[in-house]
């Protein structure tokens, strides 16, 4: 991997022209237009409070301290994550009996799974022979986002749907249970709620909650009142408002002044009250997923690509933008080096994506590395936009089921996640004999068609690396 | 080496660097596969592209790479600066803080990338007469006073697209072969899989001197 050099001059001195210091006041810090001298001075010790206290949310801490001990257990975990792998297997198996032979000589037990996934690469493979050259999607080239897709699926699963409903009944919902439920996959009608308690949002206590929104929702309008209709920072303003018109160009829903503005607003205060991260490009596409979940609540059974926003009332969407807010900035929290200075957290999992897979699949490794493929290369976008921009809208949504309910934060979890996404192409990749082949299929893979199931799919394959690996750095270093 | 169509005489490296939004993507995406979205996604570190063209009757790869213009990204894509032959460095000819910015850009490319590097300067969205804020003359005379090429173009209309992307791989070209004529050339043929900087043109240096006097 190449390591990158930050900005030193020749002395050793970071140079001062590119990083710019923020100019206006940030959260936390003294108020500028407050005189150096007042603030110090004991008897203005009120003041200087009044000029800091933007830092804090009342109420954060309580619902945080909440979910402090809820911890999910690796057996259980691992249960769930078997169920998943066994409910694929077997809608899997009717498929492949029709339309694939499927290879019976080597297959029992436990390499059924394997197979499974072998055929499905090779249909992925002999479709993608056909269409490639008309389907394939470039980078900047706008995908229809299918949200339609949305609504879809899953919501034959009843049986899940009304454990989540007995869950929620409860005056105080059992997180630790409710995790577990997710892990696999949330069903549509009781997402938005679901998200709103695995995000540590919306308290588990049922009494609390009605209170808590109304404070938070008054809280959002209180933070944009303050720093998006005042002066505002013109990098940060003007950053945002070059890349949100940009993000789906061909989506009617996203094309609405409306809607853009909302995600301005979200976008500009949480880089404000970020400051060691400010805005970084991309975070734009991590707010879609909660807008869309939350709309979708908002506006049930409706399509979403066209739906236009002014239908809602003022209410709904200050409900939908406010909460956006509120979850999107929860769910950043574990991955916060992912967007500070030189991007070390990204940095950081990168290399030890590199390292992993080295370990586990040494012929695909050797194989990147022959054709100068660097790992930063395509996986850099993979860890800042969370496969975002891989994989269409509706399985980033179900994928977050996974993260939000990912029980240390989903920092660690997101690097097998990748390192599962990577090994999933290993026989299209190991096909190509050079440089570009490689770099063109890894910036584009054909995830056109991917459902619920290819996800469940991958954070099941996610979890057995985790599992075998997170704890156990040594295991299978076997050159060393 | 590949199949026949992969088959080329020169491989060269070239990025596309500038402030965010001045139509990086959209230019290259113009002339790798000549095609034009009027909001393209932002880009998220670098991305890559290929696309090969015929100078004297010899096949040259060009191996593009597309950088985030966030300032964020600059540590990330700083590092694909090496080994680069030629940057293309894009302002936006109606936003004037992109032109400013390119000095910025300047010397980013002194601090990381090869000395020899050929650097092209372009003014992009050229369409956008009516919004214009840089003359051209202004531009013509930076990028001379710098030892720059320049040239105008727009991706929504296809102006000089290709004539830009030729010109500096063109020159490039002479460069390198200027330099294995002296040289004894080993091979006509730079492997697929060494590195582009091979083909670092060391007379580039003197050629520009030789333009902005």
């Amino acid at each position: 991997m190449e390591s990158f050099q930050p900005e030193y001059d020749k002395n050793g001195v970071l140079s001062d022209t590119f990083w710019k210091t923020p100019q206006r006041a940030i959260p936390g810090r003294p108020c500028q237009r407050v005189g150096q001298s007042e603030v110090m001075s004991g008897s203005s010790y009120q003041q200087f409070q009044a000029s800091v206290n933007d830092a804090w949310d009342l109420g954060d801490d309580d619902i945080i301290s909440g979910i402090a001990e809820t911890r999910i257990s690796k057996a259980i975990s691992q249960t769930v994550a078997l169920n998943v792998i066994n409910s694929h297997r077997n809608s899997n198996k009717n498929v492949n009996k029709s339309d694939v032979k499927v290879e019976t000589d080597n297959v029992k037990s436990e390499n059924e799974a394997k197979v499974v996934k072998r055929n499905e690469v090779k249909k992925v493979g002999s479709g993608a022979g056909v269409s490639s050259g008309i389907m394939r999607p470039y980078p900047g080239r706008p995908r229809p986002v299918r949200l339609s897709a949305l609504t879809s699926r899953e919501e034959s699963n009843e049986s899940k749907l009304e454990r989540f409903q007995q869950l929620q009944e409860n005056a105080v919902v059992d997180l630790n249970e409710l995790k577990q439920l997710s892990w696999s996959g949330i069903p549509v009608k009781v997402r938005a709620i679901t998200w709103r308690l695995l995000a540590g949002y919306l308290p588990a206590n049922t009494e609390r909650r009605a209170e808590t929104l109304q404070r938070k929702r008054a809280d959002y309008k209180h933070l944009v009142r303050q720093y998006y209709d005042a002066e505002r920072d013109d990098d940060t303003y003007r950053q945002i408002h070059i890349d949100i018109p940009r993000m789906s160009p061909l989506v009617a829903l996203f094309q609405q002044s409306t809607v853009q503005v909302m995600f301005e607003r979200i976008l500009y205060i949480w880089a404000i009250r970020h400051p060691a991260s400010g805005y970084v490009q991309g975070i734009n596409d991590l707010v879609t997923p909660f807008f869309m979940v939350f709309l979708q609540e908002a506006a049930p059974g409706e399509e979403l690509d066209n739906f236009p926003l002014d239908k809602l009332t003022e209410e709904q969407r200050d409900i939908i933008e406010a909460d956006s807010f509120w979850c999107l900035s929860k769910f950043l929290d574990s991955i916060q080096d992912n967007y500070i200075f030189a991007q070390l957290g990204i940095q950081y999992k990168v290399n030890q994506l590199k390292e992993l897979i080295k370990r586990i699949d040494k012929p695909l490794h050797e194989h990147l590395q022959n054709h100068g493929v660097d790992y930063l290369q395509f996986s850099f976008r993979w860890m800042n936009n969370l496969l975002t921009r891989e994989i269409p809208l509706a399985c980033s949504i179900r994928l977050w089921d996974t993260y939000l309910a990912e029980s240390d934060g989903f920092a660690t979890f997101q690097l097998y996640v990748c390192a599962a996404f990577l090994l999933h192409w290993r026989e299209r990749l190991l096909l190509e004999r050079d440089f570009q082949g490689l770099m063109i299929l890894l910036q584009n893979v054909p995830t056109q068609n991917w459902t619920d199931s290819n996800i469940s799919m991958l954070v099941a394959e996610a979890y057995k690396l985790k599992f075998a690996f997170a704890d156990a750095p040594n295991h299978l270093q076997s050159d060393r | 080496m590949g199949t026949r169509e992969d088959e080329y005489d020169y491989l060269f490296k070239v990025v596309l660097i500038g402030d965010s939004g001045v139509g990086k993507s959209s230019l290259l995406s113009r002339f790798t596969r000549n095609e034009f979205n009027l909001e393209s996604k932002s880009t998220i570190g670098v991305e890559f592209a290929t696309r090969s063209i015929e100078v004297d009757g010899k096949t040259i790869k060009a191996q593009i790479w597309d950088t985030a213009g966030q300032e964020r990204y600059r540590a990330i894509t700083s590092a694909y600066y090496r080994g680069a032959v030629g940057a293309l460095l894009v302002y936006d000819i109606a936003k004037h803080l992109s032109y400013e910015n390119v000095e910025r850009w300047l010397r980013e490319l002194r601090d990381h990338a090869d000395q020899n590097i050929l650097i092209m300067l372009v003014g992009n969205k050229s369409d956008l007469r009516h919004l214009r804020s840089i003359p051209t003359e202004e531009a013509k005379a930076f990028a001379e006073k710098n030892g720059l090429s320049f040239i105008e173009t727009s991706a929504l209309d296809s102006t000089n697209v290709e004539p830009a992307f030729q010109n500096i791989l063109t020159e490039i070209y002479r460069i390198v072969s200027q330099k294995q004529m002296r040289d004894q050339p080993e091979g006509d043929v730079i492997r697929p899989d060494a590195e582009p900087a091979d083909a670092r043109p060391s007379q580039a240096d003197s050629v520009r001197k030789q333009c902005c006097q």
